[in-house]
């Protein structure tokens, strides 16, 4: 069967609305709604989005400072193509669907995340690996809507649940419940397999888990339900956060978990520790992790997560079972050993982490990398180990001079992804933002509603 | 908790005019900029920093929360993110501006002159910033081949092309202005949002020139 005809199918008489999808670079989640008829007419030479979709910062202004790609015209058009395998009711009357950029000859735009992230999963498939991953969704809940936090400017609002921040306490009240219960539901009406949800360390925070899939299905999820968390949240009045710190209390996470498959078999798996995929993969990671930092801390706030003994790691280390460095590898199981990749913050795109991550476990395997020992003391505060940058520059100063993400991921992304990280620091310290802040007003109102 | 990992001044520069200038690493733009800022006014005068002065004047932004520390001691000058002493003079200025005052500055008089001083190096005539700006933003990725620079004043339309090549950008304002924007006094965006200053390129030539601009200003 054609996609066209695919497409015919798809679109049920009583749709009234076809909702196209995909995250920016910076992860917020952006689209259009088209009428059935514009988008069985579109489906497959794609809808034309300016490229200010990749041009502006979270303050909606244009990013400027560096060089641009050859696809960044004035407000030039590129092409977004639906995928069309990704297809859902989103709701009565409505669908949805998920898409990739491209330049209008087909090439890929080198921005966007999907297809950055699908290029990774693609090349990963050249050495013989399928990966499977799992992401943790953690977000801040508040009892006021959404619109009295914007009149609050995002400060000093009420964590739905109660105020007690206990990790995995049940001891939450109802409301809390019933804004999880309701996503869950609306997660499983769209398609979206769950498989826990529970209080989180802060006051208010929440961690979802979805099913392990393939990458490019786990990410679209994880942009499905952060989209689905915020609606029940407006839908009951409440609001929801995936700021990386939305408080100057806790921060919240994104750890992403892979294991990857060769002929259906884990190759991480060994019956004596780690297999030699898994430690070419952990070495890999390793020598490609402070340039990874600035994907995966992306904004400002990320950064302001990086203390020791609080939880995110700090160095750049690995451990079995050791969740304070940041690579725990869970090994001496046949189906359950994989690596928990610890360093994304809450407001990292899965899309751009995965695609980074991926290179980097590329890098290794084809390098046939060595990892330094692991670590078994505690990896936080401790004297001798590398850190982690903990700037937005000093990231992007080591995701420029990363010869190993260069070659992955091209240049392309990496010169643009660095201009915008140094145009977001150029904009904090310019434009209102504090760096002797606990949590400055100015991260407040660009971070918490996007990414 | 900060953004910005603050420590202590301890990267020097080569000595300006015999004076050594700090900044701290990971050094935030306003740090940059009076670093900057200090070095250009020794170099055009090395003899305005008295010998022996030692003490610290905090200089903040009147419009953002952005605030540094000048510490003088021993013939060397080490900019600090923040304010984190009791300084000897508190200053508040105008960034974009030329670090105008705004307010009363509180603290020892000796320090103002100082301050304003180091703060307020000689603007070189405009067709020699030019030069010297498209020197420096020579390195920048995607800088267009040729600037060409143009001023309209008493005697007519004059201009200074600078490079060559087949791609240019046209910046064009008053004589004063464009040095100030040539020599990173005046950042770039700012003095586009005066209307005084007009750019003719395309939209990825002007973000490569902010780049250039920040380069200039900020020493970036």
């Amino acid at each position: 069967m054609s996609e066209i005809a695919t497409t015919a199918t798809a679109l049920e008489a009583d749709v009234h609305t076809v909702r196209i999808e995909s995250t920016n670079h910076d992860g917020s989640f952006h689209g259009k709604n088209v009428a059935p008829a514009k988008f069985a007419a579109c489906a497959e030479s794609g809808f034309a989005m300016a490229d200010l979709l990749f041009g502006l910062d979270l303050g909606n202004a244009p990013t400027l400072g560096f060089a641009y790609p050859a696809w960044r015209g004035h407000l030039a058009d590129l092409q977004f193509r639906p995928d069309l395998s990704t297809l859902v009711q989103w709701a009565p009357g409505v669908q949805s669907v998920i898409g990739d950029y491209w330049q209008p000859d087909g090439t890929p735009i080198g921005t966007c995340p999907r297809n950055l992230a699908r290029a990774m999963v693609e090349r990963l498939a050249t050495r013989g690996f399928t990966a499977t991953i799992a992401v943790e969704i953690e977000a801040t809940l508040f009892q006021e809507s959404v619109h009295e936090a914007r009149a609050k400017g995002y400060r000093d609002l009420t964590p739905l649940g109660g105020s007690a921040g206990t990790a995995y306490n049940l001891a939450k009240s109802k409301d809390w419940v019933d804004y999880m219960s309701a996503v869950a539901r609306r997660l499983e009406q769209i398609g979206i397999e769950w498989e826990a949800w529970s209080d989180e360390d802060a006051a208010g925070q929440v961690e979802l888990n979805l099913v392990p899939a393939d990458p490019i299905s786990v990410c679209d999820n994880w942009a499905r339900a952060r989209q689905v968390m915020r609606e029940v949240a407006f839908e009951l009045g409440h609001t929801v956060t995936f700021m990386a710190k939305p408080t100057a209390g806790y921060g919240q996470a994104s750890h992403v978990n892979l294991s990857l498959q060769r002929d259906g078999v884990n190759a991480f798996y060994a019956a004596d520790g780690p297999s030699d995929t898994m430690r070419h993969a952990v070495a890999g990671l390793l020598a490609t992790m402070r340039g990874a930092t600035s994907v995966m801390l992306p904004q400002i706030t990320s950064f302001r997560r990086l203390v020791d003994l609080s939880g995110p790691p700090t160095t750049v280390t690995w451990g079995i079972a050791n969740k304070t460095t940041a690579v725990r590898a869970v090994v001496g199981h046949p189906k359950y050993s994989r690596l928990e990749y610890r360093v994304p913050g809450a407001d990292a795109n899965l899309y751009l982490a995965v695609a980074t991550i991926l290179a980097g476990v590329i890098a290794g395997i084809d390098g046939k990398l060595e990892p330094a020992d692991p670590i078994s003391d505690m990896a936080w505060c401790a004297p001798d180990l590398e850190r982690l940058p903990d700037t937005i520059t000093k990231a992007a100063d080591a995701l420029e001079s990363d010869l190993i993400l260069r070659e992955q991921l091209g240049d392309e992304f990496v010169d643009y992804w660095v201009g915008t990280r140094r145009w977001e620091w150029m904009q904090f310290h310019t434009t209102g933002g504090d760096p002797f802040a606990e949590l400055s007003e100015w991260e407040s109102t660009r971070y918490f509603e996007f990414p | 908790m900060t953004e910005t990992t603050i420590g202590p001044a301890t990267r020097g520069a080569d000595a300006v005019g015999g004076v050594d200038i700090r900044i701290e690493d990971d050094a935030s733009p306003i740090v940059r900029l009076i670093a900057r800022t200090i070095t250009d006014s020794l170099r055009a005068d090395s003899s305005l920093l008295p010998a022996g002065l030692h003490g610290a004047i905090a200089i903040r932004s009147h419009d953002t929360p952005q605030a540094a520390t000048i510490t003088l001691a021993d013939g060397a000058i080490a900019v600090s993110g923040g304010v984190l002493v009791e300084p000897d003079l508190d200053i508040t200025v105008d960034l974009n501006q030329f670090f105008a005052p705004v307010g009363e500055p509180a603290g020892a008089p000796e320090f103002l002159g100082v301050a304003t001083a180091l703060l307020s190096p000689p603007l070189p005539d405009w067709k020699t910033a030019a030069v010297s700006f498209w020197d420096k933003a020579r390195s920048v990725p995607g800088i267009p081949d040729m600037l060409v620079a143009v001023v309209e004043g008493p005697d007519g339309v004059e201009q200074v092309v600078a490079g060559e090549g087949e791609t240019h950008y046209v910046i064009a304002g008053p004589p004063d202005l464009l040095a100030a924007v040539f020599t990173g006094a005046v950042d770039l965006l700012a003095a586009l949002s005066t209307g005084l200053v007009g750019v003719r390129g395309t939209l990825s030539q002007l973000s490569v020139l902010v780049g250039a601009s920040w380069k200039v200003r900020y020493d970036v």
